[in-house]
């Protein structure tokens, strides 16, 4: 018999909310996808399908070079709540 | 004729005339190569998340808009050129599902410029008070569909 599953299974949250195109600008969006030093999260943490994934890494890359969200974050900028530049 | 959207970041540091003028002069550079705009977003000044050229925030604008290729090549000549530009990001919409979102945006922008100037309109050609219940009114309205969309927009990343 095969052990019971402590958590909920992974699913695509993208699929769910069918999703068909993501605005690089709507940074919301992006949020499941991202840690907390914003790097993309793999795919084998978040759950996302492959085509979402893809969609996923293109609008993070754009959103970057528009300087809706930041590259990297370190020791030596430290922000206090992270995800509150998303939510402007 | 291909489909565009032309996002550009100016210099918080200059006026409001200023910044106008720089858009303007946007919108000419792109309609003197060809380019015909379907809608214009502001996204207004906000914070930048990494400081470009030592400044903290940005005016934010988006053109969307059909043009020639060679259309792209000079504009974004152009925005190299000027000093007041900090950032700029241009993207092609090809593909059916893409246009169909480039559909929707160029429609929810150009409704609210269409619904802006008809209150001006009305302000014009009717008398103060009748102006002031329908402005609540379309205010109301826009206010509504606008939380609409958020509701949307939480439900999608909440689930």
């Amino acid at each position: 018999m095969a052990e019971k599953r402590k958590y909920a299974r992974k699913y695509c949250k993208y699929c769910e909310a069918k999703v068909e195109f993501m605005d690089y600008k709507e940074t919301k969006m992006l949020k499941h996808s991202l840690s907390e030093r914003y790097k993309i999260m793999p795919r084998r943490l978040t759950g996302n399908c492959k085509r979402h994934q893809e969609m996923v890494e293109l609008t993070i890359k754009r959103a970057r070079a528009a300087a809706l969200i930041p590259y990297v974050v370190n020791t030596k900028q430290v922000i206090a709540t992270p995800f509150d530049l998303l939510n402007q | 004729m291909r489909h565009y959207e032309l996002l550009t970041v100016l210099k918080p540091t200059l006026t409001e005339e200023e910044t106008r003028a720089k858009v303007n002069f946007l919108k000419e550079v792109l309609e003197k190569n060809g380019a015909q705009i379907a809608a214009f977003q502001e996204m207004g000044t906000r914070r930048l998340a990494y400081p470009i050229e030592k400044l903290e925030r940005g005016y934010y604008s988006v053109f969307y808009f059909t043009a020639p290729t060679t259309a792209i090549l000079e504009v974004e000549r152009l925005i190299r050129i000027t000093e007041e530009f900090i950032r700029f990001m241009s993207v092609k919409y090809e593909k059916t599902k893409e246009l169909a979102y480039w559909n929707r945006q160029v429609e929810k922008f150009a409704s609210k410029v269409e619904k802006e100037v008809k209150i001006e309109e009305t302000l014009k050609e009717e008398s103060p008070k009748e102006t002031t219940t329908q402005d609540l009114v379309s205010e109301e309205v826009v206010s509504v569909v606008e939380t609409e969309v958020e509701t949307e927009e939480v439900k999608a990343t909440q689930e």
